[in-house]
């Protein structure tokens, strides 16, 4: 029951502060706001019982993937301005058509499913050395291979962020 | 505890926000970072689906880690092309670099 509560002090937290990234209306409000549902997408892990998940999800979002987009508005100097009407486009209203239609077909077709097994029942323990061995034995190639795409992507970030100097 | 439903409508919330966001942002690293709210959504579907539905095999969750590796790389190169085009045309709202609209 007390996990329970907490859950929904989460996801209403984590909800709120989704909706603070995308409404905004300051470029670092909108950061700070994503790394609050970031975090909040990791408590969620913790909750599901797959603690290296979240403890990646901290690592590499709330930590990384936070400090490039705050050095990336830094850099682009949006810091400063910022008012209504700026940061949102004359596109707004259809874009919440969209999204609202889009978020009421999605939880219709979630609670309507009839989904296998048990699904209210409490989440297996999912321990860090059976996804050790699920990512390296089934998925090795698709680890060498992600790897691969990671260092490709950064060299090319490197080349593309450089300033050239001729 | 907790019902599957639950967290898949807290991620089909959130994805939708992450669509809102995309479609009615015009700042590009907000756009980027909308894009990031929709991954984690997916990742959190994926993660729930593994851990009620497919506690054995537990693919959703191998899933997930190679959505975060591949979303670092994705921020990495997308931060990179935003401050190419600010370089260039001195902003990073993404309708006014239309020099290739049609």
């Amino acid at each position: 029951m007390a996990t329970e509560v907490l859950w929904w002090v989460f996801a209403v937290g984590l909800t709120a502060a989704a909706i603070g990234v995308v409404t905004a209306r300051s470029v670092i409000h909108s950061a700070i706001m994503l790394i609050l549902s970031l975090a909040g997408i990791g408590a969620m892990y913790v909750f599901l019982t797959v603690e290296f998940v979240a403890l990646v999800q901290f690592l590499i979002y709330g930590g990384a993937v936070t400090v490039l987009v705050l050095l990336a508005l830094m850099l682009t100097r949006m810091g400063a301005e910022g008012e209504i009407g700026d940061l949102t486009g004359s596109q707004g209203p259809f874009a919440a058509v969209v999204a609202a239609a889009l978020a009421i077909l999605l939880t219709v077709v979630a609670i309507d499913t009839a989904w296998p097994g048990d699904i209210d029942d409490a989440p297996a323990n999912i321990s860090i050395e059976k996804i050790g061995e699920v990512l390296f034995q089934d998925f090795g190639a698709v680890f060498i291979l992600i790897s691969a795409v990671l260092l490709v992507a950064f060299i090319g970030a490197i080349v593309i962020a450089r300033q050239e100097d001729d | 505890m907790v019902p599957l439903e639950n967290y898949l409508v807290l991620s089909a919330v959130m994805f939708s926000l992450g669509v809102y966001g995309v479609l009615a942002r015009r700042n590009a690293v907000l756009i980027l970072m909308s894009v990031e709210l929709m991954l984690n959504a997916v990742s959190l579907n994926f993660i729930a689906y593994a851990v009620y539905l497919d506690p054995e095999r537990i693919t959703g969750v191998v899933f997930a880690i190679f959505v975060i590796t591949i979303a670092a790389a994705e921020v990495g190169l997308a931060l990179a092309i935003i401050i190419n085009v600010y370089r260039n045309r001195s902003t990073a709202n993404v309708d006014e670099v239309a020099t290739m609209r049609w």
